[in-house]
This record gives structure tokens, C-alpha cells and sequence, in this order.
């Protein structure tokens, strides 16, 4: 097997700008031998290198049945400002797949509701597409939803894929603010406020939540008042990463190693420790 | 398994079979501290006592008769298993990304010194590195090959507490062989079959009941001598239901955050990687580089330890502090279902503002 902390050689097929500082890279593992044995479920997540600069953890975007692999990074530093000054073509070191994914076997004949807010809609565009493209899978469910929030309507990611999406989904989009010239037609506000919308079957919703973590917290606050079981809400945590693997001890959370018990966790896992500060 | 006496005389013999395949690791003074190094059989500080106390350590030559009359030094096997730095691969950019791993041909290492407490932390290191979801292989190279000779404590220092958390001072397992200081001779106990093929050949004496007798009241001595207990037994709820004791303020006041104590600590293992350049790695055309990816021993006591791009998941010192306590008495046990505090008491003799673990356990214990 191949030693999980090498990084292969991944090469850029194409890059799709997505917002002003948000692009989509498509990229294309160069050995074949690792291609093939190349698995991954949707809320994993791979560590890419820009030899020199770092490595930081980014979610696979894509979903596993989609032809292209992609990341859709936001620049934030070091790392992912290095991937924004290249091209296609260019080669970067990848190591993964990580950690644990969204527990899609548990979905089956419950109401799928699937909350992002930001960049958090990046490892959820995995589950989004793969219900999309495996069409058994969008038969599973009673009801598929998907609650979105941006900061503002140039912040919306995949903004051209919502038609497609909406065939399959109740698609609630809000935005914090909007200018007049922007012309925004959906709501203002926080993602919770999208729960009154949508009248959920409490009992029946299995909900997959990711994004800032303070706006997952009061998604799971809303979630949980309106009845959804803890069970059956799950997020995907951010912490700061460097190995991967479960030998580095940055992630920690409490007991929990981030990369390698999550990042997605159920919440009935997690809730004592969700309250404490600086843990 | 295998049994048998060495006369002190021959111990050098012991080092001479074990020098041929292997690097042997002992006790050695260094700066006034008893260190680890490659050592031959004379250099070990027969006579020596080491006076530890919270933020102090101290070493006389005494009047003890023992060869190995003292206890353990700041050093363990962590540095010699998982170096404080190193290379994890040499990478050069230019079209294409090339990597290259060094090579790994350091001579194992023999463990001649190893106390009962380190070897316990040895096995949660086996358990982390070797039996993980992914194994380390740098690890699995160093320490496949090495031997480890587990050393029976006759004299613990001030500090150590291994009765309290069941680690010594005498090995029961995990050793290749066992040794015990007696009056006159060392006895020495295989555990595994490489242990006996070690033993074989050496000049050895039997074994009879009063030796069994001797080295269980040397070992029952040393456990009498041990002044520091903490409430293992109440562990992990301790820390659990004390997340928000104000003690942990309090410790932060004190605390230095030099980040001594995770890296003596045998169990503490958390560590960084990046990409070393040099001057020459960098090419006028900027997309070619090259250099090295190291590793290097971190701590959570590091500011930038739970740093992410847009915040810090443990600003403050008391969390800082809480996160080293709380996963070395709850959370290890929990991950990797061996203690993460091994009582050696490292951290009590090398924390320069003497900040006492046992003590902090017990304050937390207290009403709020
Ligand atoms: C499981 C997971 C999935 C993620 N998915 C995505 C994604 O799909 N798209 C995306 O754009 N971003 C994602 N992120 C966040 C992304 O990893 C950070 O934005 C990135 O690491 C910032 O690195 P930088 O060098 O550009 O920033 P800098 O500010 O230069 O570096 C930040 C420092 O924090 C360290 N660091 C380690 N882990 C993180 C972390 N999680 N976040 C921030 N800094 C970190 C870096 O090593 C560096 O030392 C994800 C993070 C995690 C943990
Ligand atoms: S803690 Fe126990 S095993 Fe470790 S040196 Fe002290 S007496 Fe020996």
C-alpha cells in the first residue's frame, strides 16, 4: 500500500474560477497504479502539497462517481494562495484520501437535509452530485433539501449548478446581505432562518451540516429544537491538520483525532464536547 | 522462558555480544545529568544519586553499592525512535514533482537501561506508531530491529509515582530481557525469543529460589521508597467533570509554557512537518525549488499548535495548559487505550517553575 505520508503527484487538468477568491481544480493522480486503487466517499478529504510552501487539508468537491476529482479552495494563506498562481497543466503533491466521510447508508428512506454555509458547501457538493448522478440513490430518500448561506450573492459557490440541483432538491439559498444593484430575490439572514421554510418531518429528517463553526452550532441548535434526533445530525469539523493520519495531534478535539474520527462526526458523538471552550 | 545470573564483572561481556549487531544505548553522565548514549559498559555512573525534586534535579556520587544506583535522567528512548528532527523526504519541483526518501541505514539499537515506567510508554508508542490506522514507517525501521533491556528499579527518585498508575518499578511484559540488580550479580529474564538468543552464550549462572526471593525484596524496597501517588482510580472522570475548574487559571498564572514537560514526557508524541529550503533550493525560474520536508517534535503548548487560517482554537495559556494534562491523564486512554502518563515524573523535575502534576491532579479533586 502506498505510504500515507508520500504525497503523489496530482496534475492540475483545469481550473474553474467559482467566486472572487474561490476556484474549482480539477486534478488528474499521475501514477496509475494509484488512480486505480483511488477510493473515496464524499466528505473525505485530501492533503494537497505546493512543494515549498506547505500542505493544507482541502475536501474533495467532487463526488465519487463524477469523472474528474476536484477541490474547490478559497484563499486563505500560504498554501492555498500558492494553488491560486497556478495553471493548468502544473503538477502539486497529493496525500489522501482522509478521514471519515458523510454515512450515506444511514440516509436511506429519511428526508435528506443538507445544510452549508460558505466554503462548508464544498464537501456537501459531494453528496449533492452523487445523488444526482447515481439516480437509485435520489429514489432512497423521501425528501431531499439543501439550505445554503453565503455572505453576500457574489459569495455563492456553484451558483450555475442550482438549476440541476433544484430537479432533485428543495434549494432554499439566503445571503447576509445584498446589495440593491445585485437584485437578490432569495432571503437575508442566517441559514437557520430557512428552517422555518421548510416545514420539516423532524422525526424522519437525517441532517448533514457544515460550515463555520459558529454557524453550525446554532444549525444544530435550530435542528435539535425542532425535534431532529442528535443521532441524526452530522457535521464536518475544522481543525487545524498536518498529518492526516492520527500521528500529529493537531486536530485534537477532546478524545478525538479531527482528521481521522471526522471531520464528519455525529452530533450525539460529539455534543459534550461541542460546549466547551477552547478544547 | 530463559533465566539466568551474570556476574557484574560481566557485564562488559553483555555489552561486547550486544555491540556486534547493534548500537548500545546506556546511561551516561552529561553536564551533570544522567544521559543516554552509545556506551560501553564503564561508563555507566555506578554510585551516582540523583536528587529530583519539582524543578530540580541534583546528582552526588553516594554511597550506594549498586551499579546502577540512580534513576532515570530528562532523556528516553523517544529521541533515539522518533528523532526531534528529521528529513521525511527530499522533493524538487520542476515539471514534475520528484521525491526521495533517505535511506534507513542507522544500526538498530540495543536499550540496555530501559526503566519499567519508559517501557510503558514504549508499548503506547508501539501502539501509536506501529498499530495505528496507519503505521509510521521511519518508526517501524528503527524499532523493528532493537532490543530492549528493561531495567528493575531499586531506587526511584522524589518524583517518580509508577505504583499509582501500574508501570513499575518492576516489568512484568514487553521487555526482550528483564534485568534486576542483585548483591553480587544481575539477573537476567528473557521475554522473547531474541532476548534468549542475546542470553545464550554469555557466561551464566542459575537461578535458584533465594535469587527470585532477593530481587522481589529489592523491588518491594523500591516501591516503599516511591512518595508520590495520584488517584489513577478516578481517572479519566477526573478531568472530565473538571473542564472548567478555576484551578486551571491558576496553573496558567505559573506556567512558563517552555514546553519542557512534552518534551521529556516519554508518551508525548505530537509533531509538525514543513518544508525546509535552502538558499541554493530556490531557481531564478520560481517554479522550480527543491529542498527537504522535515519533521520535528512539536507541543501543544506552541501558540500556534490549534492555529487554523482565521483563528486559534486554544488562545489562551489555561487552555493550553488543560489540553497537555487532559490528554495525558483522559484523553490516551481513550485513543489508544493504554495511560498517557506513565509516572516517571519527568515533567515535575524539568518544569523550571515546578509545577507538579500530581499536585494539580489533586487540587482538581478539591472544591472549586
Ligand atoms: C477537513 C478540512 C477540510 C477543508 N476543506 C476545505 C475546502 O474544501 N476548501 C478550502 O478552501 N478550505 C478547506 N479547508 C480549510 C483549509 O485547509 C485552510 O484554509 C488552509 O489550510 C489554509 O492554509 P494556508 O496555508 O493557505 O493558510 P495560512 O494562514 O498561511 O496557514 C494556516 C496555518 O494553519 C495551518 N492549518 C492547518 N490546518 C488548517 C485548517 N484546517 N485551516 C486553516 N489552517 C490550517 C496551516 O498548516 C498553517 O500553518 C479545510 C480544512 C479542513 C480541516
Ligand atoms: S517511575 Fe518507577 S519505573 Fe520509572 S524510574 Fe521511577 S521507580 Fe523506576
Amino acid at each position: 500500500m502506498h505510504d500515507k505520508s508520500i504525497p503523489f503527484e496530482a496534475a492540475i487538468k483545469w481550473i474553474k474560477k467559482e467566486t472572487r477568491d474561490t476556484a474549482t481544480y480539477a486534478l488528474k493522480v499521475k501514477s496509475r497504479d494509484i488512480q486505480k486503487g483511488y477510493r473515496f466517499i464524499p466528505g473525505q478529504f485530501n492533503m494537497l502539497y505546493v512543494p515549498g510552501i506547505g500542505e493544507a487539508p482541502v475536501s474533495i468537491s467532487s463526488a465519487p462517481s463524477d469523472q474528474d476529482l476536484m477541490h474547490t479552495v478559497r484563499v486563505a494563506g500560504d498554501v492555498t494562495t500558492a494553488l491560486s498562481h497556478l495553471k493548468a497543466g502544473d503538477v502539486i503533491g497529493m496525500r489522501g484520501p482522509f478521514g471519515r466521510g458523510w454515512p450515506f447508508e444511514e440516509t436511506g428512506g429519511l428526508d435528506i437535509l443538507i445544510v452549508a454555509g460558505g466554503l462548508g458547501i464544498a464537501p456537501l457538493r459531494s453528496v449533492v452530485r452523487h445523488i444526482l448522478r447515481t439516480k437509485k440513490m435520489a429514489g432512497a430518500h423521501s425528501r431531499r433539501m439543501l439550505f445554503y448561506g453565503a455572505k453576500t450573492p457574489k459569495d455563492i459557490i456553484f451558483r450555475n449548478e442550482f438549476p440541476r440541483y433544484r430537479e432533485v432538491f428543495e434549494v432554499l439559498l439566503t445571503v447576509d446581505r445584498a446589495d440593491p444593484e445585485e437584485r437578490w430575490r432569495g432571503e437575508t439572514g442566517l441559514v437557520t432562518k430557512l428552517f422555518d421554510r421548510a416545514a420539516l418531518d423532524s422525526l424522519r429528517t437525517i441532517a448533514f451540516v457544515c460550515g463555520p463553526e459558529v454557524m453550525m452550532q446554532t444549525s444544530v441548535r435550530e435542528l435539535i429544537l425542532r425535534g431532529v434526533p442528535e443521532e441524526r445530525i452530522f457535521l464536518s469539523l475544522e481543525r487545524n491538520m498536518n498529518c492526516g493520519v492520527g500521528l500529529c495531534g493537531h486536530c485534537f478535539f477532546g478524545p478525538k483525532f479531527v482528521c481521522r474520527d471526522g471531520p464528519v462526526f455525529r452530533f450525539s458523538e460529539i455534543e459534550g464536547l461541542m460546549g466547551i471552550k477552547e478544547l | 522462558m530463559l533465566k539466568q545470573k551474570l556476574k557484574k564483572e560481566h557485564l562488559g561481556l553483555l555489552f561486547d555480544k550486544l555491540k556486534v549487531t547493534h548500537g548500545v544505548l546506556g546511561p551516561k553522565v552529561e553536564n551533570g545529568v544522567v544521559t543516554l548514549a552509545e556506551i560501553d559498559a564503564h561508563d555507566i555512573p555506578s554510585g551516582y544519586e540523583d536528587h529530583q525534586q519539582p524543578g530540580g534535579y541534583r546528582l552526588i556520587k553516594g554511597e550506594r553499592p549498586e551499579i546502577f544506583s540512580f534513576s532515570i535522567g530528562p532523556d528516553s528512548f523517544k529521541r533515539f525512535l522518533q528523532p526531534p528532527l528529521r528529513e521525511v523526504f527530499a522533493f524538487r519541483r520542476a515539471a514534475g514533482i520528484s521525491i526521495t526518501r533517505p535511506g534507513a541505514e542507522q544500526r538498530p539499537l540495543a536499550f540496555i537501561d530501559m526503566r519499567p515506567c519508559d517501557l510503558s510508554a514504549l508499548k503506547l508508542y508501539d501502539r501509536i506508531f506501529l498499530r495505528g490506522p496507519v503505521r509510521d514507517p521511519y518508526y517501524d525501521s528503527l524499532r523493528r530491529d532493537s532490543l530492549v533491556f528493561v531495567l528493575n528499579c531499586l531506587y526511584p527518585n522524589d518524583n517518580c509515582f509508577c505504583p499509582s498508575m501500574g508501570t513499575g518499578p518492576e516489568a512484568t511484559d514487553g521487555f526482550d530481557v528483564a534485568l534486576t540488580e542483585l548483591s553480587d550479580s544481575f539477573l537476567l529474564e528473557a521475554g522473547t525469543a531474541k532476548g534468549e538468543t542475546v542470553l545464550a552464550g554469555l557466561p551464566a549462572g542459575e537461578v535458584d529460589d533465594s535469587d527470585m526471593r532477593e530481587k522481589g525484596a529489592r523491588i518491594e524496597l523500591c516501591r516503599k521508597r516511591i512518595k508520590k501517588f495520584i488517584r489513577a482510580g478516578e481517572l479519566p472522570g477526573l478531568i472530565y467533570r473538571n473542564v472548567e475548574h478555576p484551578r486551571w487559571a491558576e496553573i496558567a498564572e505559573r506556567d512558563l509554557e517552555c514546553g519542557n514537560c512534552t518534551q521529556l514526557c516519554p508518551t508525548c508524541f505530537c509533531n509538525s512537518t514543513y518544508d525546509a529550503l535552502g538558499l541554493s533550493g530556490i531557481s531564478k525560474k520560481s517554479y522550480q525549488v527543491s529542498g527537504r520536508r522535515m519533521r520535528k517534535w512539536d507541543s501543544c503548548f506552541s501558540k500556534n499548535f490549534a492555529r487554523v487560517h482565521g483563528g486559534n482554537f486554544r488562545p489562551s495559556r489555561r487552555a493550553r495548559y488543560r489540553q497537555w494534562m487532559s490528554h495525558k491523564l483522559a484523553y490516551t486512554m481513550e485513543q489508544f487505550g493504554l495511560p498517557g502518563c506513565v509516572g516517571c515524573g519527568r515533567c515535575i523535575t524539568w518544569c523550571p517553575a515546578g509545577i507538579d502534576i500530581t499536585k494539580e491532579l489533586e487540587a482538581l479533586k478539591s472544591a472549586r
